[in-house]
Formats: C-alpha cells, structure tokens, sequence
C-alpha cells in the first residue's frame, strides 16, 4: 500500500523531437499542497497534462491511488478523482456557468437534462466553499478570477480528490490571488490533495507543504516548505546561482528614438486594455517593461509596431510619426521586432532557415532583382548570420520545422539584429528557450544596445529585466504602476508594482518584503 | 400590374412551400454547424436524396420506403464527409465540395443506367408523398387557401424545427454537441468523446439531408431532374449561417428566401425581368449576411476598446 495519492517515475514525454521530460518524478501525498516549480519549458505543465491524460506518456509508471494506469485519457482521470484547472480555461464561452459546470456529467430526467437538480448540487458546492458565482451568466460575461472558480467548481462536481492548478495566478490580479488561496486552504483542510504549478516563489512559498523542482524536463528535488527558501528554490530551478550576471555595460543614453505619447489601445481582456502610456527610449539604452502576464504588454507592443489599432494618443520614431502607419512602414522606419510568440508571428516555421532570415528584406537589395529573387545572395547572407548567431545546424536550407526553441529564436533575433534600424524591440526574447540560448540572446542585446540602438524589452521575467535594462517601467492593468532606474529596482519592489501595489520608492528595500498586505 | 394579386393569402403558402426544401437544408447544415463542422455538402447529399426518393417510389411504388431509403443514402454520403474530414482529416470545405461534384455525376450516371433517362425523368408510376386535405377547410375563404393540401413533409418540417431546437438546447447529447463545437478542448477535458459526436452530427445530418432531396423530389415536385436541387443547398447553410445555427432562426432565414421567390414569381409574371428576379434571394442573402456580421463585428470592437469603460 502507498502513502501517496498520486506516484509518477521515471517519466519520458517526447513531441517530435523535443524532449519535454526526460525523467520526470512527482509524488502527491493526500491533503498536501504540493508545488512544482520550474522555468517555462521545464515541463511541470507537460506533466501534469500527462496525469491527466491529455496526451499519453513515452516511458514510466503513473500510480493513483496506488493502482498503476498503463494508459490515461481525462475520462478516466476523471473517474480517478483527478481534476485540472488548466492555464487556458476549458470553459465554452458561449454557454453559461451551470452548463459549463455539467458538461459531461449531466443529470438527466428522462430525455432531457435536469437543470434543477443541476443548480441544487452546483449551489451545495458554491455554498460550501464560499465561492462566489453567477451560474446562471454565460462565461465570456463573467471575470478572469470568476471563471478560474467554476474551474474549480466544476472539478469539484466531478468528484476530484486530487486538483491540478496550472499557474493559477498567471492571470489573476493580487486580490484574486488571496481568495484562490483561500480555496486552496479550504479544499486542503477537506482532505483535497492539490498540485500548485508555478514559477512565482512568493506565492510557492506562501501555499505550498512540499515543493518539487523540475528543470528542462527534468526532476531537480522536492523539498519541503519548511526547510527551505526562496533562493534555494531559484538555484534548484535555474541550476545556478539567480542572476545571470552579465556585466551590465553603462549606458551612453543619446538622443530619444522612441516616444510614445498618451497612447490608448484596445485589448484582448478587460485588464489588457491600454490607458493612455506614457514612454521613451534613448539612443543606447535598454528600457524593461516589467509586468505580470496580460496586463497589456502585448497590446502595447502591438501598437506601437503597427499590429493593432491605435486608438488615441501618438507613436514617434526618431521623431517622425509612426502612429497607425503599416508595419510595413514602421519597419521602413528604421524599428525592428522580435515578436514574443516565434511560432505565430517571428517565423514562418514550414518554410527554410533562409527564406526566414530574408523574409523582411526579401524585395530589398541584394536580395531581390526587379521581380526575381537573388537565391545566391540569400544563401550567402544566411550562411552568414548562421555562423555569427550561432545556428544550428548551419545549413539555412533545413526547414525551421525541426529547431529547437533556442534555434528557431535565434533565427528571429538573427534577422531582426542584422537590420540595425533605429529601436529594437524584444518581446519575451528568452522565452521558453534553453539557457545556452538565453546567455547569447540577452549578450545580442547588449551589443546592439552598445552599437548605439534603442531597445524596448519586454518580459515576464523579473530576473531578465534586472539584468538586462537601463530603465524599468512595470505596467499593471494597461497603465504604467512604475518608473525607476535600473539601480533602485530589485525584485521585491519590482514585485510590489507589478501587483498594483504603489511606488513607496526607495523605501521599498525591505529585507524579506512581502507582495500584499 | 395589381399589388393584390402578388400580395394576398396564398403568397403565404407559396412563401412556405418554396422554403420547405430550404428549410431542410438549412437544418441538414444546422446540425454540423453546431460542432463546427461547415456541411458544404449539403446540396450534394440532397441531390442524392432527391434521386433516391425518386427512384425506390418509382420500383416500389411507396413513398414512405422512398423517403426512408433516401435518408439512408443520405446518411451514406454524409459518411464518407465524415471519414474523410474527421479520420483522414481532410479539409471540409474542399471535400464537401468534392460530394457535392460527385453528387451530381452519380446521379446523372444512375439516371442513365437505372431509369435509362437523361435530363430528367417523370413517370406516373412515381407515388408522390401524399397531401394532407382538410376538407372542411374547402369552404373557409382565407384559412382554406393558407392550410389546406400540405404535403405532409411540409408539415413535418414544422414539427422537425421544433424537435431539433429541442434537441440542442435540453438533451445532454444538444449541450455536449455545442460545447463539442465551440471548444473542442473543453468537451474533451470534460470526457466527452468529441470524434463520436462529430460523427453522430454528421451521420444525423445527412439523414435530414437525405429527406430535404426526398421532399424536394416527392413533396414539392414528383420527377428527378439532374441538379434539381438548383443551389438550394447552398442557400440553406446561408441560411444558417443568419440564424447562427439556432433552427428557429435558420428557419426564418429560409422563409426569407422562400418569400423572395414567390414574390419574384408573381412579379414576373407582370414584366419585371426574370433575371432581376432570379437574383433577389442571393441579394437578400448577401444583405442579411453582411448586416448580421457588420452589426457584430462593431460589437466586439466596442468591448475591446480602451475608450470605452
């Protein structure tokens, strides 16, 4: 007989040839919270997803309840008691909160569904937890933080003993965040057994009993809260000490590039809606834009790169207007982009490693003639930027199908660095690429900030920005919460905006500070 | 030209009977659009169904096994969409044109070597789908001329609009099938075997497929022509489109159409161009569409705004 509710070794999950976990190693004991933690691409969610059964898994033992399960599909993970709240909410927006709730587990009278008895139960559970939910409202008419409680709900229903959180905070704003906490308490002291994923060490700390670690698909350690703390948890997850510590050159900050004037945008969610921002990048210098997840960081860069209407206030680029103009134009401008999402908008990943690299210069000298292509000058500039940026394979003829993260990124920062321009912008240039990847990335744009451009990082990585900018704002619910230099900033007051939470400014340096009150 | 004589009590039955076949199309489309699956084919399963219905009540005389085969012969297309589309992955759009191409070609084929006709075939042995008389409605003077002598798919049609609203939003297998279309991860996460109930939406769909060619061919008519159906297929996924896939609205979308043609019969007949006619439903078409989705799209821009709280 086990102790533990849920028991998974020796674990091997491959998508193609991606490895995304190679050993992996999770045990759930019942009515613990138990956090796995890692980078992005450390493979915690792939994992989780594996117990769930979303996808199968390669190699290992999965045992719940101590009964081991060969293969798992949701349904049967259901009948287990295993429930997941996964990061994108599996909620249909067009129907409303109860039918959502029911969905696959409907009660039936006769033909039809029982709706009655339906609301009777939801309502029991909404009762018991102290929840508070609109069931009667479709989904796309309630918030965020509403939603992820009829995730929780609806797990409930289902009769899950174990509940899966996948960053449950990524999108939560600081006052949501203390009520899903205050779930979890709840659910842990009625026996639930809960998996918290994060990258967040504060909130790790705060709810967490055992901790487990996983780096780049792999199983670091598990700790438990007790005895550890949050340096600890860094060094396990990055492998090394926090901070990358590249030598920060000094900027030579020259004349403004950029200046984005009152700048109003629609966005995607309520809290990503852009209200009238205010900013400027000098000649030299790196400006980080710090922020959780969704409050308007992509929204913002959409903007100011063409990618989404402007809706009130004005784009300068070198002191021309660039405001609504085409992206086109923009990048004629002299602005170069790294999008941060590579696969969507950074490459075109059915075709070549060259055709990728010229694809923004392809009707530009050398590399066009009149209506035909210079193949030879493309192959030629490509080999090139392979060998300086370090691609691999060499060969610019391979499709970008096959790259790895590192790889397929380094074509994106090849070909928008090789441009020069005016201002680079870099949005989450390190995302969910290997450390070796990360240390020529962020030394790329240290160099292109030495060669005299301005860059505008964006990134959800505090420890990126800390190591990176000259300048750092942090943007909260489409508003800028902070400005500071890069010498008064750390993470605990970084943090603090980043939460919503007001700029006490230099006093903001207390040892140990906590992110709410 | 006298406006009472386009407009008066039997435009209203002639509105109904133009969009009966309409109206089982739009349904047959209905059906897949609710797991998201654009049934482009409709107008090809019709066809067949059309054919069908034709040729089992000509050698057997009995329009009931002649619908019941055609809707069976209906299903059996539909298969194939779905093996393609859901085992094989096809893109839907391209292979229900596919069925739709090869609807026409059997058809034409079969009409040859089983009827040994081309162009058409009408014969008296043909038992149409009776008409349903009311006879002390003969002598009422408004009500007579509206009710009197459906076919009794025109009837049923009614019955079938209500069934399938029914259907989707109160049965367990209607709730599953929208969450199934509007996010398929969702009903997975939920257990729900989403390739089932694409098949089952399929497979049902072209049963009413099926039963649109048969009323065309039995009920509103009582001959096979080759491409009788005349787009009346395509009409009726606009038609759902309009109503957004909910059967009562795509069944008022239909009697938009069904209205455009009567009116446009009648009006011809007093020197208005054909052609100006023949166009009206596809105009209307075009506006109702384009309004629809003009009227939304300026919705969702004023939620995402930033000027706007």
């Amino acid at each position: 007989m086990s102790d533990y509710v849920v028991e998974m070794t020796g674990i091997v999950k491959s998508f193609g040839e991606v490895q995304a976990v190679k050993n992996g190693y999770f045990t759930l004991k019942k009515g613990e919270i138990h956090s796995l933690i890692g980078e992005n691409g450390a493979g915690k969610s792939t994992m989780m997803k594996l117990l769930y059964g979303m996808y199968g898994f390669d190699d290992g033992v999965v045992k719940v309840n101590g009964e081991e399960l060969t293969s798992i599909t949701p349904k049967l993970a259901i009948e287990k008691g295993i429930g997941m709240v996964h990061q994108e909410f599996m909620l249909v927006n067009e129907l409303t909160v109860l039918e959502n709730i029911i969905l696959g587990f409907e009660p039936k009278k006769g033909m039809t569904i029982d709706f009655d008895t339906a609301r009777k139960n939801v309502n029991h559970y909404i009762d018991q937890y102290g929840m508070d939910i609109q069931i009667g409202k479709r989904i796309n008419q309630i918030s965020v933080g509403e939603a992820q409680r009829v995730e929780i709900i609806k797990i409930l229903t289902r009769g899950a003993n174990t509940i899966i959180l996948d960053e449950p905070t990524a999108v939560l704003t600081p006052q949501e965040t203390r009520r899903l906490f205050e779930i979890l308490e709840n659910l842990r002291r009625d026996g639930k057994s809960i998996v918290f994923i994060s990258h967040k060490l504060n909130e790790v700390m705060e709810i967490s009993d055992r901790i487990s670690v996983m780096r780049q698909g792999e199983y670091i350690g598990t700790v438990d809260k007790k005895d550890t703390n949050p340096a600890e948890l860094a060094k396990m997850m990055i492998g090394r000490e926090v901070f990358l510590n590249i030598e920060k050159k000094k900027a030579k900050a020259g004349e403004v590039v950029l200046k984005v004037d009152n700048l109003w945008t629609s966005g995607e969610k309520e809290i990503s809606k852009i209200h009238g921002v205010d900013l400027e990048v000098r000649a030299g210098e790196i400006v980080g834009i710090a922020g959780i997840d969704g409050n308007g960081q992509s929204e913002f860069i959409e903007a100011i790169t063409g990618l989404r209407q402007v809706e009130k206030g004005k784009v300068y680029l070198g002191g021309q207007d660039i405001t609504n103009l085409s992206p086109r134009k923009i990048r004629d401008a002299g602005l170069t982009h790294i999008p941060e999402d590579r696969n969507t908008r950074g490459l075109n990943r059915t075709m070549s490693i060259m055709d990728n690299l010229i694809a923004v210069q392809v009707d530009a000298k050398p590399f066009s003639k009149g209506m035909l292509l210079d193949t030879g000058a493309a192959l030629e500039h490509s080999k090139e930027l392979a060998e300086k940026f370090d691609i691999r394979p060499r060969d610019p003829q391979m499709s970008t199908e096959s790259l790895s993260g590192g790889n397929a990124q380094k074509v994106v920062v090849a070909r928008e660095v090789s441009i020069g321009g005016k201002l680079l912008v870099a949005s989450q240039p390190t995302r969910g690429v290997d450390i070796g990847a990360i240390e020529s990335i962020r030394s790329i744009l240290q160099d292109v900030k030495e060669e005299g451009l301005g860059v505008l990082l964006v990134s959800a990585d505090l420890e990126e920005i800390l190591s990176l900018s000259d300048r750092i704002v942090v943007m909260y619910e489409g508003k800028i919460s902070g400005r500071m230099d890069a010498d008064e900033a750390n993470e605990d007051n970084l943090g603090l905006l980043m939460m919503g939470g007001q700029d006490t400014s230099h006093a903001g340096v207390q040892e140990g500070g906590r992110d709410h009150d | 030209m006298q406006f009472s004589n386009i407009i008066n009590a039997s435009l209203i039955y002639a509105t109904f009977r133009a969009s009966t076949p309409i109206i089982y199309a739009a349904l047959c489309a209905a059906i897949t659009q609710q797991a998201n699956i654009l049934n482009i084919g409709t107008e090809g399963i019709m066809l067949v169904g059309a054919f069908t219905a034709v040729t089992v009540s000509y050698l057997t005389g009995s329009w009931v096994l002649a619908i019941l085969i055609s809707m069976l012969a209906g299903m059996a297309i539909a298969l194939i969409m779905a093996v393609g589309h859901i085992k094989y992955q096809a893109e839907i759009c391209a292979i229900g044109m596919g069925i739709n191409m090869f609807a026409i070609a059997i058809t034409k084929y079969l009409l040859n070597s089983i009827l040994g006709k081309s162009g058409s075939f009408s014969d008296p042995k043909i038992v149409g789908i009776p008409k349903v008389h009311i006879p002390f409605l003969d002598n009422v003077p408004v009500l007579g001329d509206i009710f009197n002598n459906w076919a009794i798919t025109e009837w049923f049609v009614i019955i079938l609009v209500i069934v399938i609203t029914f259907i989707f939003y109160k049965t367990v297998w209607g709730l599953r099938l929208r969450a199934v279309g509007r996010f398929e991860m969702a009903a997975q996460t939920a257990g729900i075997n989403v390739n089932a109930m694409k098949y089952q939406a399929i497979m049902i769909s072209g049963l009413i497929g099926g039963l649109a060619g048969a009323h065309l061919s039995l009920g509103y008519s009582n001959l096979f022509t080759e491409n009788m159906t005349n787009n009346r297929g395509f009409m009726g996924v606009a038609a759902m489109y309009f109503g957004n896939a909910h059967p009562v609205f795509t069944a008022i979308g239909c009697l938009i159409f069904g209205f455009a043609d009567s009116v446009g019969a009648r009006v011809q007949a007093y020197g208005v161009p054909s052609q100006f006619v023949l166009l009206m439903p596809y105009v209307i078409t075009v506006a109702v569409l384009a309004i629809s989705m003009a009227s939304k799209k300026a919705a969702e821009k004023k939620r995402k705004s930033s000027l706007t709280t």
